[in-house]
């Protein structure tokens, strides 16, 4: 029996490094300090399926094969294609997405994260006005105002609060949660806003309205707002504005309501701004709140090798950045691509209906631990260690704070890294050879 | 083993007081040697200029400059400098290059080398922050990399030098740069990056860091205490408080004195203020904004304990990116520009900002004028770094440019000749006539810095050195650099060989070759008892403040993959 | 006067990139010429002629060169790119980039034109018979600037975001607009005889003239009286006032 400390939990944004694990015969059977959520990862996954063997679809059937063959049959795939998609890659340590992004350049594909759905316009929204931002223990320390806006923390991130937010104890906030205000901007009353002190219900939708009508406030504008705003009353909109700037540290910390719904990029667009006015009084951060563990440490790894941090097309040599233009979805819905590799993620239960039909008529290679409805769609498929669990590397917090992620168990199974690095042999000598 | 001889270089190797003359040079399993054998390979170098491979001792190239990169997808597309900027489909050699200010990783490496380069040091290095570092450094090629670690802000170092516990700060820092694998102490507006947890900001060297009961002077002089104490291979490295400030001068200067009688052990200054470019500014508010640079070089001038570096502005689009949090913030208001900030849990701040300098803008044309000042106006090239910091002054690919401002007056006369009037009577440039020469301009790209960062191995073509080799398409026998400044810029962009650990990494301007390259970092010994008292107060920062476990903060050994670590023994 | 036409031989689907099709390329070139230009198709490049069938009447000028397109070309993208002067007619709907950081000429689309058509225009007129999608005039990513000049006219609807970042220029909408026309505006003209949502957000200087619907004027514009243009009388509004702007927006 082995008890490994500080083990870092692979799960979520949060990227708690805190967990201890105990692992028998190669088996994790206990796992402390885990939310319900990383305890069903580590634990859970002795309890799934995995795909066992490489597999290629042969008249409809994937059937078994070897992993040479596999390997073969994915490189021709992508070196006979115009233009793939690589999709995914954020359930997966940095150093594979660095062999995936290579892979891409070396066969002119087009590459993407799982931020295409998720918080990919938190990055337009950098891109117009920066990110003003803080790693998690600046709020810890020093917030007393906390605000989540279009998240719920209290399901999709389960210890931020305690950890680092509404709860956690810091050198300026002895106290926690007493020393601290916690208001809650949403569409409709989530078990996080129940914990609230403040809660903003807003019209769906209308996030850009009300980010804009607490600038005005902030900025000494008052005038220009309506009575109303986002189904806000403008009251609401002034007595939200005062707290802002009579508070000592705050952190918006925003989510897929805001990233997701109408105005999209310009939501977080807006709250850039708001965070920069309101520094004009006091001291104000944001922070998305980054679902799969390691999405930020995709786009981080892909800023310094390509210069982008999603949606890269390398289909003409050096990379080309448009997302709504080359982003997953973009191209899937439109079908400008004639191949795709998919690791780490699974577009077959998250991608629109168009997407899914396209990919289902272009030739899809998949890595990935378990059986998902992608490998429904997947001609070729590839077995893959759990990283996190059975390999180590590195993850980004949402934060941008990096971790060494430890392998805890022993597997058969190759890593992410690995069969990205096969793939490039096999493409070099496929290319070398014509 | 594999050998190579240089033959009829015109060899400008200050640190060897070797003054532009022609000689051979042998090369052995990637050092200096005295002689090889017949067998070697040879190359001719046909009397063109030959220096040690250059050495940028403040550059942002890893951590911070991703926060750039990631906020301007518009920088990747900009050519500004040809050859050295843009995009550039992968190779079968190179991989696939971007950017002008916030180049991608791997454009980083191959320019620096293009340009006869083949050591940076990353100027800013958050400790919980450093692991993504390390990472940057894997990425760039060829170069071997080192970093500065910051601890101007930092909790620890403040309550311990609050409460006059020198050997624990000491052990502090050794214990810093090991979790941080960095090269030496780096200081950024002093208790700035805590008042500005805050919103806040120190006004100068004696206002208290809020709640911490420390003076920016304190810091920076128990630092620089701890730095002698540890042994340290580089002096504490400043960036003063008050940056970008009119009348920032007085500042700047008085904490240049505030070292003047502290010893070191080692034959180096004991204080390297960086950027001085950005803390010579005279006046009291933009409107009546001049050069100070006169007063700050007679300072220098006058005293023997510091290096400086210039921060040279470069006309055109720049990404400033500082730990100094609070003028970033100021910047972006000023600027109206877009704006990037990280609050480091219980370490510093930072942020990013891009700026354009113009030389229709009176101040603009004033802060380039004061970097060449400093350089031109202090007597003695050892005591001066050339640097742009970039990207903040300007992006290091402009250096073959701004080397033609610092060797020709009449290049100089031909800018100046385009700046406003009002901007001619805030200067000094226009009057100083000095044009340096290429065994100057070698001291200030390479050889003080083995010096200051007390690197015996760069900077410098002695036996034992690295072979890390520039030979630039010029021939110092017959090149006026005073007038022949197109050539000279042009050598200088695209060397006519880079060699770097004794392989040929660029030939004619082009990449030949990719080498990983190494990172130097710092191991200071200190005390075991005092260490773990040390360590009983780190715990508990841990325990209380930190939200990464002690564990998992220290950067762990996969990440140096070419590590040269540098022992030190404390006093 | 040179009259070069393009007829696509098959439809394709992955994107053709050709940004080399424009009147400064094919001036005074023949057929053989312009047939050998190469174009990206996927991440490999082919030859114009291998995908288009090329004829050429005439030799002249760019300024005196007119391209027309004929076939579906709603899978080839930057047609017109940097064109400086000359024509081109294109008679299908068109794919993105459609005449992106042209400086001169005309480009006339009788179809619809997918995304960033005129992106970062800086002079010449565009024409677009039928509807345009997202960022028409708008700029790069990450770029303070978009369109800076010349005109572009839609006869039917845009989507989301016309217009943003634009720093000069001008642009009729005769349909309706999508979300947030004029956003970020710095000093451009933008006409919409149709309807939108959430007009002139931080416009910095420019007008913004809405002859239909404006649903949902942001809060950050102050009502400053009316103003009569071509005889009617609007609404006027100054701001955005979080930009420090002095920008005009004009609504029924």
């Amino acid at each position: 029996m082995a008890v490994i400390t500080d083990a870092i939990c692979s799960l979520c944004g949060s990227l708690c490094d805190d967990i201890t694990v105990t692992v028998e015969d190669n088996v994790i059977t206990d796992v402390e300090r885990a939310c319900i959520l990383g305890r069903n990862k580590f634990v859970g996954m002795f309890l799934h399926d995995r795909i066992e063997s490489p597999m290629i679809r042969k008249n409809g059937e994937l059937v078994d094969v070897s992993y040479e063959e596999a390997i073969d049959e994915a490189a021709k795939i992508l070196v006979n294609s115009k233009r793939t998609l690589s999709y995914g890659w954020c359930s997966t340590s940095c150093e594979a997405i660095s062999k995936a992004i290579q892979l891409a350049e070396e066969t002119g594909s087009l590459i993407d994260s799982t931020a295409n759905v998720c918080h990919g316009p938190s990055a337009l929204a950098v891109q117009e006005k920066g990110g003003p931002s803080a790693t998690l223990g600046a709020v810890k320390n020093r917030a007393d105002v906390v605000i989540f806006w279009g998240c719920n923390p209290a399901h999709a991130h389960p210890r931020h609060m305690s950890r680092y937010s509404s709860f956690s104890k810091g050198f300026f906030t002895q106290k926690g949660r007493k020393d601290r205000k916690m208001i809650v901007i949403d569409v409709r009353k989530t078990d996080t806003a129940k914990l609230a002190d403040t809660y903003v219900e807003i019209d769906q939708g209308s996030d850009y309205l009300l980010v804009t009508a607490l600038r005005s406030a902030i900025n000494g504008h008052e005038d220009v707002i309506p009575d109303t705003v986002a189904g806000v009353s403008k009251e609401d909109v002034l007595e939200l504005a005062n707290v802002l700037k009579e508070a000592k540290y705050t952190c918006v910390f925003y989510g897929m309501g805001v990233t997701q719904s109408r105005s999209k990029y310009k939501n977080g667009d807006g709250v850039s701004s708001l965070i920069s006015d309101i520094n004009q009084h006091s001291k104000a951060v944001m922070i998305g709140m980054r679902g799969h563990y390691n999405v930020t440490g995709f786009g981080q790894v892909a800023t310094w090798e390509t210069g982008f941090p999603m949606a890269i097309d390398f289909t003409r040599g050096a990379p080309y950045y448009n997302p709504g233009e080359t982003g997953a979805n973009d191209v899937l819905t439109r079908g400008d691509v004639d191949a795709a590799i998919i690791s780490a993620a699974d577009p077959g239960a998250h991608f629109p209906q168009d997407s899914l039909k396209y990919l289902a008529k272009i030739p899809v290679i998949q890595i990935d631990p378990y059986a998902n409805p992608t490998t429904e769609l997947s001609d070729v498929v590839f077995p893959a260690a759990v990283v996190g669990v059975e390999a180590e590397g590195t993850a980004y917090r949402m934060d941008g704070i990096s971790l060494r992620m430890k392998k805890l168990i022993d597997t058969k199974f190759k890593t992410d890294e690995e069969i990205a690095v096969d793939l490039i042999n096999k493409v070099r000598e496929l290319k070398g050879g014509a | 083993m594999s050998e190579l001889l240089i033959k009829n270089a015109v060899v400008c190797d200050p640190i060897n007081n070797v003054n532009c003359e022609k000689m051979d040079i042998s090369v052995k399993d990637g050092k200096i040697v005295e002689s090889v054998s017949s067998g070697a390979k040879v190359i001719d170098a046909g009397g063109k200029l030959t220096m040690a491979g250059g050495v940028d001792g403040h550059t942002h190239c890893a951590g911070k400059i991703n926060v750039g990169r990631f906020m301007s997808p518009h920088d990747m597309r900009m050519t500004n400098v040809p050859g050295l900027s843009g995009k550039e489909a992968p190779t079968a050699t190179t991989r696939a290059q971007v950017g002008y200010n916030t180049p991608n990783a791997f454009a980083i490496g191959y320019r620096y080398a293009k340009m006869g380069y083949t050591t940076i040091g990353e100027a800013a290095i958050p400790i919980i922050g450093a692991r993504h570092t390390h990472e940057e450094f894997e990425a760039i090629p060829i170069l071997d990399k080192f970093g500065l670690t910051l601890f101007g802000s930092n909790w620890q170092v403040m309550e311990y030098i609050r409460d006059d516990e020198p050997e624990k700060l000491a052990a502090y820092v050794a214990w810093g740069l090991k979790a941080s694998r960095g090269y030496g102490i780096k200081i950024v507006n002093p208790g700035g990056g805590e008042a500005w947890g805050w919103g806040k900001n120190v006004s100068g060297l004696d206002d208290p860091v809020p709640n911490f009961d420390v003076t920016p002077a304190q810091i920076i002089m128990g630092l620089a205490e701890a730095n002698e104490k540890l042994n340290l291979p580089h002096s504490i490295h400043l960036h003063c408080n008050n940056l970008g400030k009119p009348g920032n001068y007085e500042t700047t200067i008085a904490s240049m004195k505030l070292l003047e009688n502290l010893k070191s052990n080692r034959d180096r200054q004991v204080l390297h203020v960086t950027h001085v470019q950005f803390n010579a500014y005279g006046g009291t508010s933009w409107r009546d904004f001049e050069s100070a640079a006169p007063q700050v070089s007679d300072y220098i001038n006058s005293t023997d304990h510091m290096t400086f570096d210039l921060g040279q502005a470069i006309f055109g689009p720049a990404m400033t990116m500082t730990a100094d949090g609070p003028v970033e913030y100021a910047n972006s208001r000023m600027l109206n520009a877009k704006w990037s900030n990280m609050d480091v849990e219980l370490e510093d701040a930072s942020g990013v900002v891009p700026i354009t300098y113009s030389p229709k803008n009176f101040v603009n044309a004033v802060q380039w004028a004061i970097g060449l000042e400093l350089a031109l106006l202090v007597d003695d090239p050892w005591k001066v770094m050339f640097t742009t910091d970039s990207p903040n002054g300007g992006s290091f690919v402009n250096y073959p440019e701004a080397y033609t401002y610092l060797m020709s007056a009449k290049r100089r006369a031909e800018i100046i000749e385009t700046l406003p009037e009002m901007a001619l009577g805030r200067m000094n440039i226009p009057g100083i006539d000095r044009e340096l020469d290429l065994y100057e301009l070698a001291i200030m790209t390479r050889a003080m810095q083995s010096k200051m960062y007390c690197m015996d191995t760069k900077g410098h073509l002695g036996v034992g050195a690295d072979a890390d080799i520039a030979i630039y398409d010029i021939k110092p026998d017959s090149v006026d650099t005073t007038v022949e400044y197109v050539a000279v810029k042009k050598a200088f962009s695209g060397a006519a060989y880079t060699i770097k650990s004794g392989e040929v990494v660029v030939k004619d301007g082009e990449i030949a070759m990719t080498p990983e390259g190494r990172t130097y970092w710092v191991n200071a010994k200190m005390p075991q008892a005092t260490v773990d008292a040390m360590q009983v107060d780190v715990a508990k920062k841990f325990k209380k403040y930190y939200t990464v476990s002690q564990a998992n903060y220290m950067v762990e050994d996969a990440y140096l993959p070419h590590p040269v670590e540098i022992t030190t023994e404390a006093l | 006067m040179q009259t070069v036409t393009l007829s696509l031989k098959e439809k394709n689907a992955i994107p053709i990139e050709a940004d080399t099709i424009n009147p400064d390329n094919f001036a005074s070139k023949s057929k053989d010429e312009i047939g050998a230009i190469l174009v990206w198709y996927g991440n490999a490049q082919v030859t114009i002629g291998e995908v288009f069938d090329v004829a050429v009447d005439g030799s002249d000028s760019t300024e005196n060169t007119k391209i027309v397109i004929n076939g579906d070309v709603s899978r080839v993208k930057r047609i017109g790119q940097e064109m400086s002067a000359g024509e081109i007619e294109i008679n299908s709907n068109v794919d993105m980039h459609c005449g992106s950081n042209m400086t001169g000429g005309k480009i006339t689309i009788n179809g619809d034109a997918d995304s960033w058509v005129g992106c970062e225009m800086k002079g010449g007129e565009i024409v677009v018979n039928g509807n345009g999608s997202y960022y028409v005039g708008g700029g790069y990513r990450g770029e303070a600037c978009g369109m800076k000049g010349g005109k572009i006219t839609v006869t039917g609807n845009v989507r989301d975001y016309l217009g943003e970042h634009m720093c000069g220029g001008e642009i009729v909408v005769k349909g309706d607009a999508g979300l947030l026309p004029g956003i970020s505006n710095n000093g451009g003209s933008i006409i919409i005889e149709g309807s939108t949502t959430m007009p002139a957000s931080e416009m910095k200087a420019g007008t913004i003239i809405i002859k239909g619907e404006a649903a949902e004027l942001m809060p950050s514009f102050a009502e400053d009286g009316t103003e009569d243009v071509d005889g009617v009388t609007y609404r006027k509004f100054a701001g955005d006032v979080n930009a420090n702007g002095k920008g005009v927006l004009l609504v029924k």
